[in-house]
This record gives structure tokens, sequence and C-alpha cells, in this order.
């Protein structure tokens, strides 16, 4: 398996949903609009639960709305992404195993993306990220050096420009949905912020 | 830097009153309670009398929530020469050294206090939270349960057990403990949700059912708990698709699975009124709920 891209946009709104909950697990859905077969982007994603990440029926809400709504917005899950409450395992849960399993059998080039909370301090050089890949009926851990994030230092800055302007509180999972179904889990006005703070240096999306 | 009471134009009295308010709804908005308080303390501590004692340890607290441990020290300091030899004091002092991961420091603390007094939960408790701290799940669990075997009226305690077990997919144990809120707790919409949620998750024909029994009970106490709708609707949806119910089960749980999708898509319609932002996530329900239709029939 070869590169895989992980854009800015995904990033952002994986380490909002992890900071939003700092003492839950949190877990969330990958997307990508680039066809299928060419490079792997991960163009976008969605943030998921912040409880009961293993019981089934929201989970399966939860793929089922996804997955509509991709079909809509020519997208496809091909990845799934969780960060645990206890900060210093980053290990993939069995409930991460199964859902990643899943999302396999329909992209055959799908990423399990655990995030790292330990590494999660303003500051640090290296993408709190460890990704593994289905390889050998099992999944293995991605060489880090196949995983790209463009522009890290402009990434970077953009997640604490969130921060500081509070933008980071406009995060809707799909937990927080279903509390107020007026809330936006495609938050669309979180990407408009986002994607305002993308510079054009930063190449696509 | 302007100051909270600049901000939102408010007195110390509503500070106080708002502390109190989120104090006695156990609300765990630590950031807010840490700016709120750190003001009302450093500004105002002389005219709140004896409240301020229970505003330091609420504010305390919240600091170490916030990894503001020069905060929480100094809330620590004056809550000790206040109260010198008391076990509430001992088990703050505690949770601090947990908060800066000194977990056997924290432990001896704890541990002195039960020798004092056998019966304080509240040290108990804090040590079984450090064995989750530590990711030692099983041990958390066993001391949980003997916890409960004492104290078995504890519905915090029976609660947290209950989602331990469900981190650790151990279903049965998790609706057993849910099954003991939900007798002592008959009104909570949410024991019954959740309690559907484990029965959906364990699967199985019997299982779904009283799934869809315990989501219809939660809708009956609270009629917007969405996640019980959905779940009403799914587990019909899943029965009437079954090929080892009757005729009559099935017809019945198309009914059921109806109602539900009228009432999702008359919620959905309500809240996408006149706001153009969630447009998405209504389109997505709508389709959701098409396809399933077509593979129920």
């Amino acid at each position: 398996m070869g590169e895989v891209e992980l854009s800015c946009l995904a990033y952002a709104k994986m380490y909002l949903h992890a900071s939003q909950f700092p003492r839950c697990s949190v877990n969330g859905l990958l997307l990508s609009s680039s066809p299928a077969g060419g490079a792997v982007c991960i163009t976008d994603c969605v943030p998921l639960l912040h409880t009961h990440l293993s019981l089934a029926p929201i989970t399966q809400l939860a793929l089922t709305q996804v997955d509509a709504w991709c079909s809509q917005t020519h997208q496809r899950i091909m990845g799934y992404y969780q960060a645990n409450a206890c900060v210093s395992d980053s290990s993939p849960t069995p409930c991460a195993l199964k859902i990643a399993e899943k999302i396999f059998e329909q992209c055959n080039n799908a990423v399990l993306l655990m995030i790292d909370g330990e590494k999660m301090f303003p500051g640090c050089r290296v993408p709190p990220i460890v990704m593994y890949e289905r390889k050998d009926a099992r999944w293995a851990l991605k060489d880090k050096h196949t995983i790209m994030l463009r522009q890290w230092e402009e990434t970077c800055s953009i997640v604490n420009q969130l921060f500081s302007s509070g933008d980071q509180a406009l995060l809707v999972d799909f937990d927080s949905h279903l509390d107020d179904i007026t809330k936006d889990w495609t938050n669309q006005k979180l990407n408009a912020k986002i994607m305002e703070l993308v510079s054009p240096a930063n190449g696509n999306v | 830097m302007s100051s909270i009471s600049e901000l939102y134009d408010v007195c110390w009295e509503e500070m106080r009153d708002k502390l109190r308010k989120w104090r006695e709804e156990n609300y765990r908005n630590s950031e807010q309670i840490v700016d709120v308080g750190e003001e009302l303390i450093n500004e105002h501590a002389s005219k709140l009398g004896d409240d301020v004692w229970i505003i330091y340890e609420q504010v305390m607290i919240a600091a170490l929530d916030c990894s503001r441990d020069d905060l929480a020290w100094s809330c620590l300091q004056e809550l000790k020469r206040q109260f010198p030899d008391s076990h509430r004091v001992k088990r703050l002092a505690g949770m601090r050294l947990e908060a800066l991961e000194r977990y056997e420091d924290a432990n001896k603390l704890y541990d002195s206090i039960l020798q004092d007094d056998p019966t304080n939960t509240a040290a108990r408790k804090r040590k079984i939270s450090i064995l989750q701290a530590q990711g030692k799940s099983s041990e958390a669990i066993r001391e949980l349960n003997e916890y409960l075997e004492q104290f078995v009226g504890d519905q915090e305690a029976w609660h947290e057990l209950s989602e331990l077990y469900i981190n650790e997919h151990d279903y049965a144990k998790a609706a057993f403990c849910l099954e003991e809120l939900m007798m002592t707790n008959p009104h909570n919409h949410l024991y019954c949700e959740q309690y559907a949620e484990v029965k959906y998750t364990q699967g199985g024909l019997e299982n779904l059912e009283l799934a869809r029994k315990y989501f219809a009970q939660a809708l009956k106490l609270n009629n917007r708990n969405m996640r019980a709708l959905f779940g009403l609707y799914m587990s019909a949806s899943h029965i009437a698709a079954s090929p080892k119910v009757s005729a009559k089960v099935k017809k019945d749980n198309v009914k059921y699975a109806a109602w539900a999708t009228s009432q999702i898509s008359r919620a959905y319609q309500m809240a996408g009124r006149g706001k153009k932002e969630n447009k998405c996530s209504v389109k997505a329900v709508e389709e959701m709920l098409e396809s399933m239709q077509i593979t129920m029939s």
C-alpha cells in the first residue's frame, strides 16, 4: 500500500473533536472525495461519538446516515479514527478494529487512524497520529513516511487560530446532533471557517 | 484581558449564584468555573461569607481539570488552613496528586483516610478512579463490585460500573447494572434508553424485542429522546425483516417502524425550519429512512 495524504480539513476536525471531549473516547469516519483507484487522500472527516463507542444502535445509525450523505456529495467512507480516553494508550480497541473491518469490506485501501493523546500539546513537532492499514488479513502499522501531511506547520497554525478565535466550539459530532437535532453534524459552518484559513499555497483541500 | 464581570456585565452576586447552580446541577464546565471562580475569589472573597469554602473546593476541582495547578494549590492552602484535620480536604489533596499523576502518593493519602474511617466512600471511589486512570479496568471493576456489595444504594457507582462493563464489551453485566438503576429510578428515560442500546448490541431476536420495548418506554418518559426514537425505528425494522418471525409480529413491527419514521420526519422538519445550515443532515435522514423502507418490505 502506498502513500496516504491527510488534508488540513480532516486533521483539524479530528484534533478539535478529541480536544472537545478530553475525558472521553471519541471516534469518527474518514472520507475521501478523490476517485477510487487513484492516490489515497483523506479529504474530510465526520466526528461521530463521544459516548458508548462500543454500543451498536447509534453507530449503525451514524454509518447509515454518513453513507447517505456521502452518496449525495460524491464522497466515500475510507477510514475510521479514534482517540482513547486513556491518553497513555493509543492502541486500537476491539470496537475500532470491528468498525475498520466493516469499512474495509467496502473499501480495500481503508485506513484506521488512532490519535495519540500524549502528543497533543502545543508545540509538539510530530503529528499525534498512528495509522494502520490492512495487510495479510490484519491491521498493521503503516510506515510513518508514507503518511503525508502537506504544510504541517500551516495546519498546526490553523488549529491554533481556531482555538484562539473560539471557533473550535463550532464542532458538532453525531452524538451532539442527537442531543439537539438543529445542530449540523456535517459541520458546514466550521468547514467554511477552516477553508478560509487554508491559504492557496496549501494546494488541494 | 478584561474580567468576567466586565465581559458579561454581571455583578459578584450573579457570579456566586451561577457557581451555585453549576455546583447543584453537577456541571463539569471546568473552564467556565475557573474563569468565574478565580475572579470571584480574587476580588470578592470577603463578601462571600461561609460560601467561600465550598467555592474554594469547587474552583479547586475545576482547576485540576484545566491543569491550573497554581490555582488548585492556592485553593487547597486556604482550605487546609481553615480545616486542618478534615478528611474532605485530604481527599482534595489526593485529587491534586492524581492530577499530577503521583498515584502512589495519592493512594497513600486515601489509605490513611480509610484507616481512620473505613466507611469513607469518597476515598474508596478515588482509589477506583486511580485504577481507571491507569487503564487497569478489570481491577477497577472488581473493586467497584466489592464497593457495591457494601454500598448497594450508590447510584453513581452502579452507573460507573455499567460504563466500565460496556467498555469491556461485557453487555450482560452492563445490562444487570442498568436494571438496578431502572428499578430505583423508574422515571429516568436515559437508563431505559441505555438499557435498550445494550440489549440491541447483544443481538438476537429476543434481545431486539426487549430493546424495542425499552426504547418505547424511554419515549413514553421523554418523547423528545431522539436516540430512543431512532432505536425504536431500527429495532422494529430489524424484527420485521427477520425471517424467523410470524406474520403478525412482522405486521406489528412494520407498524411501529412506520410510526417511528413519521415521528422522526416530523422532528427533522421542525428542526430544519428556517435553518439553512442543517439541510444536509435533514436530507441524509430522509435518504436513510427511504433506503431502510426498501430492505424491510
